[in-house]
């Protein structure tokens, strides 16, 4: 890694020639909530104008650059007896700008999840090779409890990574693209000052968290609990919407619709994006719903996001960014439901240990 | 253009030309293209039962396709969908590849309207497999209910042909009616040939049936087995499974010595739309086959 | 050789309407680029918007409208008896649709405010499965043409028809809409099901639920939200019954 300090000002022109020579994705304001608070979403931007760089955090995150919502996986087109089978993979450089921390590191957690496990996925690797992510550090929301995944530093997966030492930005350069373009611009080595002020800046970072999340040994207390009266409880409140999944960084689960061109002359496989909260995920052939409860679907997302299954390790694939929390409708969000069930728990072991042994 | 960012085209990369192996996994390839095959063979079993045999097309696909008995393959018929069937042949036949298949969803539908000579595409194979390696030596109880028969004919077809590994190989197979039977043409073949103990029981006899009529359970009567060397694979509805190994370990079977195999639907195969999972395990990648410790390990699985 | 998984036949396709505006089936001749195509896959035997030729001898009938007379009635029938399949088509012959505000009016006072009186017959509206079976429902005011012509797409070629069960929420989080509720708007998205490409909420008007309500839905607690919000619990009220798609749930105080 490469670090350098640059001038706002200066910044904004370098920000300014990428924008203008690439298709480019930036936070903008798109609407005003009911109670006065801004949305943001990252949306096309085509000049450094259009960017709001002190924007708080996206409604909906980044995933969808790597992973649409929806995307065409291969093409059949027929002929008579026979098919031919076609796959490309389509990607198109594009720039985005401003990630947080906890969006990069969910994309660190899909690189794990589609690239380093058994079958790496060639559609998601066109999309994270042709895309240039700058990263920009930010101030927690009150809601943001990514510290306690420690997904609050991120150190891989982008291009450029930009810190607000004041006047200026900190940059950590992670890439020789972001290296090269940053020639033309006037920057500087880190000063030792500059080092201070960064260092200042992480740990206002780091104490200006106002909700923390306990997660240690969550994995054996999710396993414990597979049966607890918190799933139903929260389940009760679940609309089955799927909104949680849609707006997570690194909710990636999917479904495959194949479906003929309506000229019959061919045909497409595609994946879109699923949810396990949707009421037919666990749907087998025959109709059996393996989870027909909303308790079931709302315990099952959370198995997979705190518990993490064996493609990614067995980690957590939670960031903490809470946008499922802010998004759900119902009001059910991972702090919540995460102390519930470790209130269960302690409750659970004063139980277990006044209860007669099993025979 | 001093900042335009260049386009890296992965479709120019030597995989995107390449036949992708399903066996090697951890390669990138193109993992949603198929082998097409063509469909030799078609034999009606029962009104919701089919055998397919396939060819597949391309000869260097052929060579490359080899598998495990136990794995399954994501069987594709362009336009419709794609479903995990289990492979039931030979893993040694390395022409052609035969499907048992249940008219069950719409994409087995349009599979029944198929002839031979009609082309489709599979990808695989997937998932874990049955020890056959580690059973010999041992006496092996195969116990199939209903369409169970399916996946336990690639192990079945390993042990007639390695059939001197092996001590005493008792096949146990159940169905609700004499006429759901399948693959009865080849009883004789497996009793005479092969020496494999065959014991069929049927839910509710016609007026042919000779054979035993009860459930499946009703089958260990019949016959003595030696638990400290025996493996068991046991393929059937989850219900009968359950009931069938927890008999098997009262009688002493070690669990890590008795295998099942799960169904789930599939949509992708490769542990990446996460549609097939039980509690946190992937069908698709730790399965279908599992030991029963495992299956008893995992949350939701019966 | 003929393929017979990928040989079709066209489907002979007759278009019926009853009380409605006639835009659903105005849909069907919708999109220019695969109207071609579309008509391609129907041997159309009747069909009054588009042609003057009547046959009757069709096997996938299309129906749109709700039931308002008492001679609509005995069409409806004659149609079902022919027809192999039965399509209700679009929102007021799968719920009866904003036509069906006026079951909230005695018959008298109908005819006596719209019709000044004069000697009209007019019925309380019923949605077509009141009256006969009906074998497949496309919901929606109008219907989504691209969500029909997948429809027709699988009618024929035997494919599976499905609707999707999740509700449009899913659909407009993949338009990166700002939800309604935020903006202080009571919407039905949550409780509706998808398939219209959340197309109201793109335009920032809250879901009617003109498609019906989606599989499983949690009402109580949608109810509850809506309470929670201090949103007008009478406003809810008049949005479930604009399309009377909610009909099970609509005084469900739970």
């Amino acid at each position: 890694m490469i670090y350098k300090v640059i001038a706002k000002p200066e910044f904004r022109k370098f920000i300014d020639a990428l924008v203008r020579e690439n298709t480019s994705f930036g936070p903008r304001q798109v609407d005003t909530a009911a109670n006065g608070n801004p949305i943001y979403q990252f949306m096309p931007v085509s000049s450094v104008e259009e960017i709001e760089f002190d924007y708080t955090a996206t409604a909906s995150s980044a995933k969808h650059f790597f992973l649409p919502f929806r995307e065409e996986l291969s093409r059949f087109s027929f002929n008579d007896s026979d098919f031919k089978q076609h796959i490309a993979y389509e990607a198109e450089p594009v720039v985005l700008i401003g990630l947080r921390a906890c969006d990069i590191s969910a994309l660190n957690i899909l690189d794990d999840v589609l690239l380093n496990g058994h079958y790496p996925s060639p559609y998601y690797l066109a999309k994270r090779k042709n895309t240039f992510v700058i990263g920009m550090d930010h101030l927690p929301l009150p809601d943001c409890f990514c510290k306690s995944l420690a997904h609050h530093t991120v150190s891989t997966g982008f291009n450029l990574f930009c810190s607000d030492i004041g006047e200026k930005y900190y940059l950590s350069i992670n890439s020789s693209k972001a290296f090269t373009y940053l020639k033309e611009f006037q920057t500087e080595e880190p000063s030792y000052e500059d080092n201070c002020l960064l260092t200042e800046r992480r740990k206002l970072i780091s104490r200006s968290f106002q909700t923390e999340v306990d997660v240690t040994s969550l994995p054996s207390i999710l396993d414990i609990e597979f049966d607890s009266p918190v799933w139903e409880k929260w389940g009760a409140k679940c609309l089955n919407c799927g909104t949680c999944a849609m707006v997570c960084p690194s909710c990636y689960c999917y479904s495959v619709e194949e479906r003929f061109d309506i000229d019959l002359k061919g045909a497409s496989r595609n994946r879109k994006l699923y949810s396990c909260n949707l009421v037919d995920f666990a749907v087998v052939a025959g109709g059996h719903n393996f989870r027909p409860k909303n308790g079931d679907r709302l315990k099952y997302r959370y198995y997979h996001q705190h518990r993490g299954f064996a493609e990614n390790a067995n980690q957590q694939i939670c960031v903490g960014c809470n946008r499922c929390g802010r998004a759900c409708l119902a009001g059910i969000n991972p702090k919540d439901v995460i102390n519930d069930l470790r209130m269960e728990k302690e409750s659970c072991m004063i139980c277990v240990s006044q209860s007669p042994a099993r025979t | 253009m001093r900042f335009a960012i260049p386009r890296q085209d992965l479709n120019r990369e030597a995989f995107a030309s390449s036949i992708p192996e399903f066996n090697r996994r951890s390669d990138l390839m193109k993992t949603d293209m198929g082998y097409k095959c063509r469909i030799t063979n078609v034999v009606n079993l029962t009104d919701q039962e089919k055998l397919f045999q396939l060819r597949i097309v391309e000869p260097q696909e052929r060579r490359i396709f080899r598998f495990k008995p136990g794995q399954f393959i994501m069987l594709e018929l362009p336009g419709y969908g794609d479903v995990p069937i289990s492979i039931s042949s030979a893993s040694s036949n390395h022409e052609f590849l035969e499907l048992c298949i249940r008219k069950a969803g719409h994409v087995t539908s349009a599979l029944f309207r198929t002839d031979p000579g009609m082309h489709v595409a599979i990808r695989g194979p997937f998932g874990s497999s049955f020890p056959m390696d580690e059973m010999a030596g041992h006496h092996v109880l195969l116990v199939a209910g209903g369409l169970g028969i399916a996946p336990l004919r690639a192990p079945l077809f390993w042990i007639n042909e390695h059939r001197d590994r092996f001590r005493d190989v008792h096949l146990l197979y159940g169905a609700k009616e004499p006429s759901q039977l399948l693959f009865s043409y080849q009883f004789d073949e497996w009793q005479t040939i092969s020496h494999i103990r065959l014991h069929t029981i049927v839910e509710h006899a016609d007026a042919e049936w000779k054979g035993s009529t009860g459930m499946i359970t009703e089958l260990f009567r019949d016959i003595s087995i030696d638990a400290k060397n025996t493996y068991a694979i046991v393929c059937g509805p989850p219900v009968m499974f359950k009931f069938v190994c927890s008999y098997l370990d009262r009688l002493g079977i070690p669990m890590n010595r008795m295998f099942v195999s799960l169904e789930r639907r599939m949509h992708c195969g490769m542990g990446k739309c996460c549609r097939c999972m039980v509690g946190s395990t992937f069908t698709c990648i730790d399965g279908p086959v599992f030991d029963y410790w495992s299956v008893m390990n995992l949350k939701e699985a019966i | 050789m003929k393929n017979p998984v990928y040989t079709f036949e066209k489907l002979k396709f007759a278009s019926f309407e009853f009380t409605c505006c006639e835009g659903c089936q105005l849909q069907l001749a919708n999109r220019e680029a695969s109207l071609d195509a579309f008509f391609s896959l129907l041997d159309v035997r009747t069909f009054r918007e588009i042609s003057s030729e009547k046959h009757d001898d069709y096997d996938i009938a299309f129906v749109e409208g709700s039931i308002s007379r008492s001679d609509e009635i005995e069409r409806l029938q004659v149609i079902r008896k022919q027809a192999k399949i039965l399509v209700a088509f679009g929102t007021c012959a799968c719920f009866g649709g904003v036509n069906s505000l006026k079951n909230r009016f005695s018959t008298e006072e109908c005819i006596a405010e719209v019709y000044d009186g004069q000697p009209i017959e007019t019925l309380p509206i019923r949605k077509i499965s009141d009256i006969v079976q009906v074998d497949l429902s496309i919901p929606g005011c109008p219907v989504a043409k691209e969500e029909v012509e997948r429809i027709v797409v699988s009618l024929a070629t035997g494919s599976l028809v499905t609707l999707p069960k999740y509700p449009v929420c899913v659909e407009c989080k993949e338009q990166l809409n700002t939800c309604m509720f935020d903006l202080g708007e009571i919407c039905l998205g949550s409780i509706t099901r998808a398939g219209c490409n959340a197309v109201c909420t793109s335009g920032k008007t809250p879901c009617l639920g003109c498609r019906g309500h989606a599989d499983d839905i949690n009402f109580p607690a949608f109810m509850e939200l809506v309470k929670e919000r201090g949103l007008s619990v009478s406003d809810l009220q008049e949005k479930l019954g604009f399309y009377n798609a909610f009909e099970a749930y609509r005084d469900d105080e739970t």
